[in-house]
C-alpha cells in the first residue's frame, strides 16, 4: 500500500474537526438566504473560496502545485448541478454537510451518505453511466487539446492576474460594504475553549477550511491524485472496495472521507455535542431520495460542492462555476418550494 | 427557571433535520400573540446558534437558552406578535 494515501486521513480529521466547530454546510449557507434571511454560512464560504484562491494561486507560480481545473461539459454541469441542489436540500446537507454530522452521531446523515454513496455508484459504473456520459461528452468544450475551460483562458488573461483581481475586488468589496456591520472580536475567551468549546466564526472558519485546501492539494498530489478536497469520489471507492467482483483499493480521497467523519466526531465529543439522533420514518424517506439525487448530480456534474465550490472555483474552473451556479439554484428552488412558500400561506 | 414564566406552548424538534427546527420554531411563534412564551426543545448544534440571529430579525425575545445535557437544549422566547 501506498503510504501516502494516508495523509487523506489526517487531512480528513482536520477538515472534519473544522466542518463541526465550523457548523459549516453548503446546503444551509445557500439555502438560508432565502430561508431565514441568515448571510453567516455564506460569508464562511466566501472567505474558505478566496483563501484557497489565493494559497493555490500562490502555490501554483512557485510551482508546488499544478493546477488541475475539472472540464467544461455544461449540459452536464448544468443538469447535474441542478439535481444535486435540490438533493441537499431534501438531504438536509450537501456532502461535506451529511458527511461530518455522521460523526456528530446524526442517522439521518448516515442514511444520506448511504444514498450519495449508492446512486454515486450506479451512475460512476452503474445503469446510469449512460446518461452521464451522453450529457458529457455531447456538450463538453475544451480551450486545446488537453487544456480545460478556466475563467482566466477564458478571458485570455494569465490565471494569477484573474485570481487575484477577484481577491482584490472581493476584498475590497466587503471592506466597503461589509465590515461596519461586523463584529469580527474574538473576545476574551481562553485559546483552549475558543478552539474545542465555542462554534467558530464565520471568518475564522473560513480561513481554516481554505488552509486546509492548500494542504489537502499538496497531501493529495503526493499520493498521486492531483487534486484538493472532494467528497463523493471518496464515498464511491468505499463502495467499490466492498462490492464483490470490483477491483478497487482505498486511495487518498477514501481515507479523507473516513478521517472527516471521525475528525468531527472528536470534535463533537469534545464540545459535548455528540449523540445517536434519529428523524422519524418520513423524514428519513425524504433524506433517502435527495441523497439519491445528490450521488447521480455529483458524479453527472463532474463534483459535489466541495470538488466545485470549495476545490474548483478557486481555480477558476469554467465547469466548477457553472456546476456550482446551478447547485445553487437547484437548492433555492426546492427550498423555496419546501419551506418559503408554506409560511406564506 | 420557569418558576415566573408561563409557557404558552412548546415545540420539540429533538432529532429533526436541518432546517427544520428553525422553520418549526419561527412558524410556532408567528401563529402566537404578544408577550406569550414558547418553549422549545432542540439538539441540533447549528439551529441552537443561528436561532437567536432569526429571532432578533423578527424582534422575537430570546429569554434563556439553558443546556439539558449534551447537545439537548431549552430554548424560552417571548414572541413579539405580528397580529
Amino acid at each position: 500500500m501506498n503510504t501516502l494515501i494516508l495523509g487523506g486521513l489526517a487531512v480528513g480529521i482536520i477538515f472534519g474537526f473544522a466542518l463541526q466547530r465550523g457548523r459549516f454546510c453548503m446546503n444551509s449557507a445557500f439555502r438560508d438566504i432565502i430561508t431565514l434571511e441568515d448571510f453567516t454560512l455564506l460569508k464562511s464560504v466566501g472567505a474558505a473560496i478566496l483563501v484557497s484562491m489565493l494559497g493555490f494561486t500562490i502555490m501554483s507560480q512557485t510551482g508546488a502545485i499544478t493546477l488541475n481545473p475539472k472540464p467544461l461539459f455544461w449540459g452536464a454541469n448544468m443538469v447535474g448541478g441542478f439535481i444535486f441542489g435540490i438533493g441537499m436540500v431534501l438531504a438536509g446537507g450537501c456532502a461535506s454537510g451529511i458527511t461530518y454530522r455522521v460523526g456528530e452521531g446524526m442517522v439521518g446523515s448516515l442514511v444520506a451518505v448511504i444514498g450519495l454513496a449508492t446512486a454515486g455508484t450506479l451512475t460512476a459504473m452503474g445503469f446510469l453511466k449512460p446518461i452521464k456520459d451522453f450529457l458529457q461528452s455531447s456538450t463538453k468544450i475544451v480551450e486545446s487539446e488537453g487544456v480545460n475551460m478556466t475563467l482566466a483562458n477564458w478571458l485570455g488573461l494569465p490565471h494569477a492576474t484573474v485570481a487575484y483581481s477577484i481577491i482584490a475586488l472581493a476584498v475590497i468589496l466587503w471592506w466597503a460594504l461589509g465590515l461596519k456591520n461586523e463584529d469580527i472580536r474574538l473576545g476574551n475567551k481562553s485559546w483552549t475553549k475558543r478552539i474545542f468549546k465555542s462554534s467558530w466564526n464565520w471568518w475564522a472558519t473560513g480561513v481554516v477550511i481554505g488552509i486546509v485546501e492548500m494542504i489537502a492539494y499538496i497531501s493529495s498530489a503526493l499520493a498521486g491524485r492531483n487534486y484538493p478536497l472532494g467528497i463523493t469520489a471518496g464515498w464511491i471507492t468505499i463502495v467499490k472496495v466492498g462490492l464483490p467482483g470490483v477491483e478497487a483499493s482505498m486511495n487518498w480521497v477514501a481515507w479523507l472521507v473516513i478521517g472527516i467523519i471521525a475528525g468531527a466526531a472528536i470534535a463533537a465529543l469534545i464540545a459535548d455535542e455528540f449523540k445517536i439522533r434519529v428523524p422519524k420514518g418520513g423524514v428519513l424517506l425524504q433524506i433517502f431520495i435527495g441523497s439519491l439525487l445528490m450521488g447521480f448530480g455529483a458524479v453527472t456534474s463532474g463534483g459535489c460542492n466541495v470538488t466545485h465550490i470549495l476545490s474548483g472555483i478557486p481555480m477558476l474552473s469554467l465547469g466548477s462555476l457553472l456546476g456550482g451556479l446551478f447547485i445553487v439554484l437547484g437548492a433555492w428552488v426546492t427550498a423555496w418550494w419546501m419551506f418559503v412558500r408554506p409560511m406564506q400561506s | 427557571m420557569t418558576d415566573e414564566t408561563t409557557i404558552t406552548k412548546t415545540v420539540d424538534v429533538r432529532g429533526e433535520i436541518c432546517p427544520y427546527p428553525d422553520m418549526k420554531t419561527m412558524v410556532a411563534l408567528k401563529k402566537m400573540k404578544q408577550g406569550e412564551v414558547l418553549e422549545v426543545l432542540m439538539d441540533y448544534p447549528l439551529s441552537i446558534e443561528r436561532i437567536p440571529r432569526s429571532l432578533k430579525k423578527k424582534k422575537h425575545n430570546l429569554l434563556s437558552v439553558v443546556q439539558i445535557e449534551g447537545p439537548d437544549h431549552r430554548l424560552l422566547i417571548e414572541a413579539y406578535g405580528l397580529k
